[in-house]
């Protein structure tokens, strides 16, 4: 199966580790990765901030990058929801409207291209450790994925999985809005970070680059021993003799 | 009540169909709703079903349920009023009080039957009294509600202003849901008839949650409810 | 106007907010209760079916009505008035609180009881009838709350006064009103009880909002538990209700699942203690009813969403489901939006009754979540209609610096090039900054960012140049 790798201006730039762990698992499930290399930024923080015009700017290229792929993949449910919003986006403009529902309908977050096209539910990963997940709300509420990580996760050899308190509030990112509405947003990845503490877990995991370096940046600041990964780092871990 | 009137409609309703971007509507038919959930509530439920749910949901609303038969109803309404302290009673004027074999018991002087030519006087009795006594109209399985139509005789009052209500629950009376009740009054709506002033739901007493959410039942109406369920009527 | 709350900017009232520890506790604990009750009366509530299909059952009736807002505000207005009633149309809230006042002046009113009502709020209804020297009584326990405690303003569209815990009404109670009880919500109400009792019986006029009017027949619907609605509209000689003119239905069929979705989205009841629905009366010598029957149907500025992408925002039915779930809410509180329609769908109204130059900074509270979006029992797109506000208030009022930065942004973004040496620049760039591999202080924009959190250091490897090598068959 041939796929085209979406991988977010924010992967590239600050986690590239997270970066490659999604290659090689979605190789490892025996899919051909490609990178359209004129991919950048979805336009989703021009978007958000009211700039409908640079986010069309942004869009326009994405939509040139990967118009020809047969699959979308993208280790984050808020890219690929924005990629999903493209037609609102296009509305008035005929010509590139088709062209963004065409991007539109084959864009998969990683972990839902997964479970639910690859239909595959166990990737052979091994990751001892208690951990809790965190819901992000453009994955569960926009893309309306609320299943494929837990799927995944119970799958991990080892990893046992603990209820986080209040799973469903949003962490505080919300791109600018962690910036323009900077006392508020503390105040809510702080009781995030309370309800991770509270879990008992060591390791958090999350399938979104933007609310874990929010939720880690917090959590490192107030030196808590606590890890933060990708869920791609997770299911890119095994050990001989499984699978 | 004298003619009514209406002030500023054209100017008003003229800005409206102006920002829709059209003139004002003259006719508009009702769609036929693609989702209509309502309906399949109690769908196939059966009468002993309907009586079941609307004894639990009115359990839930906080209202103590009594079921009998028509020949043990005065019976029944006796222990209620001893049970729930006693008179003054007040009831709405109906028929039926009579026609279930209540009217004996009403004789009491301690109980007063509405009566519109009293004028305010009727208010005044009803707020002395401990318990106010009505039957419903509809009833809901759902909700444990019970539906008034109030007029001059089925005063508002009498459910209101007493400390207690006790409503009266003819087993045919209960319906699934407000769902039967509001195409009843939409049917009489359609053949021209006139509605009641006063249509209400009620179900079970007074309450409220607004002091740190927590549920204080008793507010500015009845503090407690009686519901008599009339099984074979 | 009557709509506002403070005259702070909108971060004074924020950080006034965010050190009111009392107010956070009882906003988080009152979401947290909120929130199970509603569960449990929806998604969870096997008997109705499919909470989505009764959703999308409001959606679409209320969509049909808003769409032919005129021929339903005509057909009501023409049968309240065949039965009696008086409707006047108000164009503004000045028509409107100018309209009660000749009423109350008229039949010589002295004393008004009123029930809970967020329009006559919004008018400022009870200033209007204190100015002309009657005395209102507001007679809904949170409102009777606010109002003792001179005339709080509320914080929430559905329990005005969910700032307050019991202790601080205790006292309200005591100091105004002469209260000698504990802070038991049970001995606080039935004093309320007591004290409001006899004033029901005496008022001259009773005032209400409207939950939903019914067009087919002229009713209007009260949707209440306490019992004060019933009181405020049988014994007052005169009866006074207040619309937004979006709040109707075309028939009783209609009401049925309108009224079933706001108790349970509300307060998660399967249905409110009393559902009043109240005609003008044809009949002589009731005895309790009243015998004069005015309706308001107030626009003020509803109208400038008709035909626009924010006429969904009229579907709104006050349930407050959004307000519940909504994280920022939880931060801040309801005084904080500055406005008595505060949460999520307090950002999307207020700026559209208000105008953007005093309510246009509270589209940007919200981290576009979409937990309200998800609530609303009438789906609304409130997120997405937070991102139309946005696009608006930055083209008439954006920051020039930003919008530079947005158009470097948009640049930047459709110019691989020089994105590609932004990506391989940055870990040069931001070197002066890396301690331990995270950036604990930065420079520029960074720097609201790196004051409460860390902001991860780039890596140095670049990822194209690995995928690069990986696909040639050099690493693995």
């Amino acid at each position: 199966m041939k796929i085209s790798l979406f991988i977010t201006c924010l992967a590239e730039m600050f986690y590239q580790n997270v970066a490659k762990d999604v290659v090689e698992v979605l190789e490892r499930l025996g899919c051909d990765v490609n990178f359209p290399k004129g991919q950048i930024c979805c336009g989703q923080p021009a978007y958000n901030s009211g700039y409908r015009k640079d986010a069309q700017k942004a869009a326009k290229q994405m939509i040139k990058s990967f118009e020809h792929s047969e699959f979308i993949v993208t280790p984050s449910g808020s890219c690929a929801a924005m990629f999903k919003e493209y037609p609102e986006l296009f509305k008035e403009d005929p010509e590139w409207l088709k062209r963004a529902e065409a991007i539109a309908d084959k864009t998969y977050e990683f972990t839902q291209f997964i479970v639910n096209v690859l239909k595959v539910e166990d990737v052979g990963a091994v990751y001892p450790a208690q951990a809790t997940y965190h819901t992000s709300c453009h994955m569960i509420r926009l893309l309306k994925e609320t299943e494929a990580p837990f799927k995944l996760l119970k799958n991990v050899q080892g990893l046992e999985l603990l209820p986080l308190e209040n799973s469903y509030d949003c962490c505080g990112f919300g791109g600018t809005f962690a910036v323009k509405m900077a006392s508020i947003s503390e105040q809510m990845v702080d009781e995030k970070v309370r309800h991770v503490e509270e879990s008992t877990a060591t390791l958090l995991i999350a399938a979104d680059n933007g609310c874990l370096m929010n939720i880690k940046g917090r959590i490192d600041r107030k030196g808590k021993p606590i890890e933060v990964k990708h869920i791609a780092q997770i299911l890119n871990t095994r050990v001989e003799g499984r699978n | 009540m004298a003619e009514g009137t209406i002030h500023n409609k054209d100017a008003f309703l003229n800005r409206i169909a102006d920002k829709l971007g059209r003139k004002q509507s003259e006719v508009v038919a009702l769609p036929a709703w693609k989702h209509q959930p309502q309906w399949s509530v109690f769908e196939d439920a059966s009468s002993d079903d309907l009586l079941a749910a609307f004894c639990k949901s009115s359990t839930a609303k906080s209202v103590f349920v009594k079921e009998t038969e028509l020949a043990n109803l005065r019976e029944t309404l006796e222990e209620v009023i001893k049970k729930h302290g006693g008179g003054p009673i007040v009831t709405t004027k109906d028929a039926r009080f009579s026609e279930y074999g209540l009217e004996q018991l009403f004789s009491d002087p301690e109980t007063h039957i509405w009566n519109a030519a009293l004028g305010r006087r009727n208010v005044e009795l009803a707020k002395q009294a401990n318990i106010g006594v009505i039957f419903s109209d509809i009833s809901l399985a759902e909700s444990g509600t019970i539906v008034q139509f109030n007029d001059r005789d089925i005063a508002r009052s009498v459910s209101l202003l007493p400390v207690v209500y006790v409503a009266i629950i003819p087993k045919s009376t209960i319906v699934p849901r407000m769902t039967q009740a509001t195409q009843l009054v939409h049917g009489l709506v359609k053949s021209g008839k006139e509605l009641s002033t006063c249509i209400n739901f009620i179900s079970g007493p007074s309450n409220s949650a607004d002091i740190e959410m927590d549920i204080v039942i008793g507010v500015h109406g009845p503090v407690e409810a009686v519901h008599i369920v009339v099984t074979d009527k | 106007m009557p709509m506002k709350i403070g005259e702070q900017p909108f971060f004074d009232r924020v950080d006034e907010a965010l050190e009111n520890d009392f107010m956070r506790t009882a906003m988080a604990s009152a979401q947290d209760r909120l929130r199970g009750r509603k569960l449990d009366a929806t998604v969870n509530d096997e008997q109705i079916g499919d909470w989505e299909e009764w959703r999308s059952a409001g959606e679409e009736i209320r969509r049909h009505t808003l769409e032919n807002l005129d021929f339903y505000l005509n057909q009501l207005s023409e049968n309240f008035s065949k039965r009696g009633g008086h409707v006047y149309f108000a164009e503004t809230a000045e028509d409107a609180t100018r309209y009660i006042q000749e009423v109350a002046k008229r039949k010589n009113a002295k004393k008004i009881t009123k029930a809970k009502s967020m329009v006559t709020e919004e008018i400022g209804l009870n200033e209007a009838l204190e100015e002309i020297g009657c005395q209102v009584y507001e007679t809904d326990l949170a409102e009777y709350i606010l109002q003792i405690d001179d005339h709080d303003r509320p914080s929430h569209i559905v329990v005005p006064s969910l700032h307050k815990n019991k202790e601080q009404i205790r006292d309200t109670f005591r100091d105004k009103a002469g209260y000698t009880g504990t802070e038991e919500p049970r001995e606080l109400t039935a004093f309320a009880r007591s004290q409001l009792r006899e004033v029901f019986l005496e008022a001259d006029i009773g005032v209400t909002g409207c939950n939903f009017a019914v067009a087919e027949s002229g009713t209007i619907s009260l949707v209440t538990n306490e019992g004060n609605a019933n009181m405020v509209t049988t014994y007052p000689e005169t009866q006074i209700s207040v619309m937004g003119m979006e709040r109707l239905v075309p028939t009783w069929k209609e009401l049925d699942v309108m009224v079933n979705l706001l108790s349970r989205s509300a307060v998660g009841q399967k249905i409110t203690t009393y559902i009043t629905n109240l005609t003008p009366q044809l009949e002589e010598n009731s005895v309790d009813a009243p015998k004069e029957f005015h309706l308001v149907i107030l626009d003020a500025g509803r109208s400038n969403a008709l035909g626009t992408e924010f006429q969904s925002a009229l579907h709104c039915i006050r349930c407050a489901a959004c307000v519940n779930v909504c994280p920022v809410y939880r931060q801040i509180g309801g005084h904080a939006y500055g406005s008595i329609y505060q949460g999520p769908i307090g950002a999307v109204l207020s700026p559209i009754l208000g105008g953007y130059e005093d309510y246009g900074e509270l589209p940007f509270a919200s981290s576009l979540c979409a937990a309200c979006s998800e609530a609303c029992p009438v789906r609304i797109p409130l997120h997405e209609q937070l991102i139309r506000h946005r696009e608006i208030y930055v083209a008439q009022k954006g920051k020039v610096s930003e919008k530079l930065a947005m158009k470097a942004f948009g640049i930047g973004a459709s110019t691989p090039s020089l994105f590609q040496g932004a990506v391989k620049g940055m870990p040069a760039i931001m070197k002066p900054f890396v301690k331990n591999d995270s950036i604990s202080s930065g420079p520029g924009p960074m720097k609201l960012w790196t004051s409460i959190r860390d902001f991860p250091s780039p890596e140095q490897n670049n990822f194209r140049s690995w995928f690069k090598h990986h696909k040639d068959g050099g690493d693995s």
